[in-house]
């Protein structure tokens, strides 16, 4: 450590002192002057202070290692223009500004004023990382995470530690062993150590290894695996008993594909169902050949974007009209102020915007039933032109309210990320998206057939005349009908949100995958649409597994479904009525 | 006396109007030929801009000065609307009936070689500014964009250099990404990454000769499930990484299915050759921290001739008033300062050979030593019509802005690649 260095320290040290760090526990002011220096001191000597830190289990530690690598850590020159480092806050007010808070002592940096004091997350210069340094870090990380109280979090710093083949970290795996007591844990640790031992000089050892990989049908070790059998040098039982456990963990993975792609044909399937499930009404129950049923998807989708940032920074748009009035272009705009909400409350954007995107929808939905459909329930081609141009309409408006470029949507922390059953993953949006088709295919199944308002919408869809000579107000219930539909395809915009593009042409994407569902489902049966969606997402799924690719897959579901129509013109489930038309 | 007071005013008069007639004559027509409708314009309409930006920059300074006369530049701006057969029509208009002395324009590979014959007939020049596929070399068209030895194969050098051992081949279905997954398929064999840690799948011709490689979707596709649990399981011995030319707006599904299948950039990197500043501005770059780019250009070059063109493109972004030009939220990127750059080497090759005429141009061009000093360090035109350039490797920010990792000074731009590395793997015995 160079004589500067020490200074320094001892100037944070007589600073700290000063400023009132009396609170800090001797401990926890012990580590954060480490963390000092550990940031403040040459790349060489960074590493083994970095990782001697991350043996502390300090929390504090912890948000440093994990804020460093998003140069969140800068030097802060303090009012002796001295360079001390400095952590800056994650919460960005309305003008993105954020708080910082000193490394040395935690305090919160003050302006002369006495107020916190605010900085811009682009201007301040932050302390360099590169991929070594992020490696080391995040191996700092691992060790905290070797103690943190998330068993998850144990299990991956584990396997990483397992990856590494180095021979060093085998008396660390060991200990941590002894003091574990969750399963999932001890297998991860087993597994990590037998990775180790493969590497081992011993036949015998090697052996134990090979046998308790093969009882763990580890993956990761699968080339480790291969590479010994293959080895022409090794012990002939070593290669014996590794070409068995080969075999046994590919068969495992094969399993595992069949498994994750039943899954995923389902998730692709839920997909299809609530993008469909609002069609399946509009056009299945009610005949209209809706064309803007993939724009009323993406008012959801917009419904979303301008929740979230109602949550964050608030929202402001600005239309300029391409029309002069007296010699100035008419233009409005609209600014709407943020709750700057964080954390937790910001990321709960998502449960509010559901709701509101069906309101949206609906909405959007009655407006074009009154403007536009009332007229044409008898006149299904015209209604195809027409809900056609009302689509183009829509795109435009988008165009013009939110620009033509895709806007973000930020997904809340718990969509992200996944859970895995003996090594099939599930992720936690796909799960969403299964239980959220479950729920509206539930809901909407409810509400037609176990509530007044059901009745009325399925006596006008069988026989409109019929209805209005025993007294239902058919204008109504067209309204409504249709106010629903378009209101379940907001609900899709909402989930279609998180998993892609929010752009003006959103709905052009799906718009083919809806009618086709419908149409193969059984034009005018939700339990078809059901059948249909889950059906075709599957297929895709096994398809694109079997062939390798997801073009060829497509293809062959699309030749597969004009076969089909070809056998069963009516869909799935063919609705049989007494019409004559 | 009133009459000659009248004389003398018409004199005047006539004179303003031949002077007016001379000034008027000093001006040269140049084409700008990019999709301002349709899907591509959310990226070429950015670098119309830019040549606005550079077309005004040089008439301010006194225009070009060629054979002893000053000429202002006359932008012909047309719109090529996405639609390939239309790009050449415009092509012929620009050439034959507005007799334009230089085209800057197309984005696609497919616009490119739609145009191609157009400009060999009539004897055009088209300065192209994309990173391409290579494999191509007109006499009328000269290449300022990142050929694949200037963006693909340093990037992987520099993986490997990093110690990753397993790459993941991914693509937009067409030219671009087919070409350079084949050629980045076979410098990775040439340098000992054996065939089973290239993945992605491979597909052969009858004779059994490999014709592409990689795993390829459709434009705007949006299920990326399986092939990301393919990529899970394909890293999960670790030291792998995922060479990304999806191109558009299906890079977001891609990235949020590798969010949520905990692939992380510092297990397994993606490294993305479609991706610059422009576009991460309408994706979640939340997702995206970490993982690399490769370019010649990067709006985070701190050196004072990237900072003052920043300043002076800001500031003529404020004044401007071109309808159509967005104000607010510009990002610059590699394509715009490439097609930037080529207006300039165009600029010191005219005044060189002291006029407009296409041959004399070419032949000054060709010399080697029309040299600009751009934002992204000093580019020179080379005999085979691409350009000596630097190279660099970036990794995503949180603020959309790349943070430089490695430079490759003075790649020289190298079109034909696949040829030599096809003898070069059968002396290796492949």
């Amino acid at each position: 450590m160079n004589l500067k260095l020490i200074i320094l320290i001892a100037a944070v040290g007589l600073w700290c002192s000063r400023a009132g760090g009396a609170e800090l526990s001797p401990r926890e002011s012990e580590i954060r002057a480490k963390l000092v220096e550990a940031i403040l001191a040459e790349e060489t000597a960074r590493e083994a202070m970095l990782l001697g830190l991350g043996e502390t289990g300090s929390q504090t530690v912890r948000e440093v290692f994990s804020a460093w690598p998003r140069d969140r850590v800068f030097l802060y020159e303090d009012s002796e223009n001295r360079s001390v480092p400095a952590l800056l806050g994650e919460e960005e007010d309305a003008e993105g500004m954020v708080g910082a808070t000193l490394i040395a002592t935690g305090e919160r940096i003050k302006a002369e004023d006495g107020q916190p004091r605010r900085f811009d997350v682009t201007e301040v210069a932050p302390v360099d990382t590169d991929g070594s340094l992020r490696k080391v870090l995040q191996l700092g990380i691992d060790l905290l995470s070797l103690s943190a109280v998330d068993p998850d979090a144990r299990r991956s710093a584990v396997l990483k530690l397992g990856n590494s083949q180095s021979p060093d970290n085998i008396p660390l795996l060991r200990t941590k062993l002894a003091k574990e007591a969750h399963p999932e844990v001890r297998q991860a640790i087993h597994e990590a150590l037998a990775l180790l031992q493969l590497g081992s000089s011993d036949p015998e050892i090697q052996r134990e290894a090979v046998r308790s990989l093969e009882s763990m049908k580890s993956i990761g070790c699968l080339e480790a695996l291969k590479k010994l059998a293959s080895n022409q040098e090794a012990d002939p039982g070593v290669v014996q008993a590794a070409l068995r456990a080969v075999s046994i963990i590919e068969a495992h993975i094969s399993w595992i594909n069949f498994v994750g792609t039943i899954f995923r044909g389902v998730s692709l399937g839920s997909i299809l169902l609530i993008v469909a499930l609002g069609l399946a009404i509009t056009f299945g129950l009610m005949g209209i050949i809706n064309m803007a049923h993939g724009e009323m998807i993406a008012v959801g989708a917009y419904t979303c974007y301008v929740v979230q940032n109602l949550f964050g920074a608030g929202f402001g748009f600005s239309i300029i009209l391409p029309i002069n009035w007296g010699g100035n272009p008419i233009s409005f705009g609209l600014q709407l102020p943020g709750l700057n909400a964080s954390g937790a409350l910001y990321e709960s954007y998502f449960l509010f915007a559901i709701p509101l995107s069906f309101l949206m929808a609906a909405l959007a939905g009655i407006l074009i039933e009154r403007a536009v459909i009332q007229f044409l329930y008898r006149r299904p081609l015209e209604s195809l032109l027409a809900t056609w141009g009302v689509s183009l309409v829509m795109q435009q408006c988008f165009r013009m309210v939110f620009g033509a470029n895709n806007v973000q949507v930020n997904s809340p922390s718990w969509l992200l990320g996944h859970f895995s059953v003996d090594d099939i993953i599930f992720g936690y949006n796909r799960i969403f998206v299964v239980a959220f088709a479950v729920l509206i295919v539930i809901g909407t199944w409810l509400l037609l057939t176990k509530t007044p308002l059901g009745l009325l919408i399925r006596s006008v869809m069988q026989n409109r005349d019929m209805a209005a000579c025993i007294g239902v107000r058919t204008n109504r219930v067209n309204m409504l009908t249709f106010a629903l539909g378009s209101g379940l395809a907001g609900l899709a915009g909402a989930f279609l949100s998180q998993i892609g593009n929010v752009g003006p042409s959103l709905g052009q994407s799906y718009i083919v995958d809806s009618f086709m569902t419908v149409v193969v489902g059984g034009v005018g049966s939700i339990v078809g649409t059901v059948c249909s969606a889950i059906g075709i997402g599957t297929a895709d799924q096994i398809l694109q597994q079997v062939t390798g690719s997801p073009v060829t897959g497509k293809i062959v579901v699309l030749v597969a479904i004009i076969l089909f129509l070809q056998w069963k013109p009516g869909g799935l489930f063919a609705v049989r009525n007494r019409s004559l038309d | 006396m009133k009459s000659s007071i009248m004389k003398i005013m018409c004199g005047f008069a006539a004179a303003c109007l031949l002077l007016g007639q001379t000034v008027q004559a000093a001006t040269v027509k140049v084409g700008v030929l990019h999709s301002l409708s349709g899907t591509m314009a959310i990226s070429e309409t950015s670098l119309r801009d830019v040549l606005l930006f550079a077309f005004d920059e040089i008439n301010a300074a006194g225009g070009i000065k060629a054979g002893g006369q000053s000429y202002m530049i006359e932008p012909v701006v047309v719109d090529g609307a996405s639609n390939w057969p239309l790009f050449a029509e415009k092509a012929k208009q620009l050439l034959e009936q507005d007799k334009v002395a230089v085209v800057f324009g197309c984005w696609t590979s497919v616009s490119r070689k739609s145009v191609l014959p157009v400009f060999e007939k009539d004897n055009g020049l088209l300065f192209y500014p994309v990173q391409y596929e290579g494999e191509e070399l007109s006499r009328n068209i000269f290449y300022t964009a990142e050929a694949v030895n200037q963006q693909a194969t340093p990037a992987v050098d520099y993986l490997l250099a990093q110690g990753k051992k397993k790459f993941y081949l991914i693509g937009t279905d067409y030219v671009y990404p087919q070409t350079t997954n084949l050629i980045l398929y076979k410098y990775l064999l040439l340098h000992g990454i054996p065939l089973e840690n290239i993945g992605g799948g491979l597909r052969k011709d009858s004779d059994g000769k490999v014709i592409s490689a990689g795993k390829y979707t459709p434009f705007s596709h949006t299920d990326y499930q399986q092939i990301v649990a393919e990529i899970k399981q394909f890293a999960a011995s670790g030291d792998a990484c995922v060479l990304n030319t999806i191109n558009g707006d299906s890079n977001v599904p891609f990235f949020k299915e590798i969010a949520a299948a905990g692939l992380s950039s510092a297990d397994c990197p993606v490294v993305s050759f479609s991706l610059a500043e422009d576009e991460l501005r309408s994706l979640p770059t939340k997702d995206l921290v970490g993982e690399l780019g490769c370019w010649t250009y990067f709006m985070s070059i701190k050196s004072p001739n990237n900072k003052s063109f920043l300043g002076r493109w800001n500031s003529w972004l404020k004044k401007q008033q071109y309808p159509g030009v967005v104000k607010q939220k510009r990002a610059m990127d590699s394509p715009m300062v490439l097609s930037y750059n080529g207006v300039n080497l165009w600029k010191s090759a005219v005044e060189k050979a002291g006029t407009f005429d296409v041959d004399k141009v070419r032949t000054v061009l060709e010399s080697g030593k029309i040299t600009f000093d751009g934002p992204g360090g000093e580019t020179t035109m080379q005999k085979n019509h691409h350009t000596t350039k630097n190279v660099y490797i970036g990794e995503t920010r949180a603020n959309g802005q790349f943070k430089i990792l490695k430079e490759f000074p003075n790649v020289v731009g190298e079109p034909f690649i696949l040829d030599d590395l096809d003898k070069k793997l059968t002396a290796k015995g492949h």
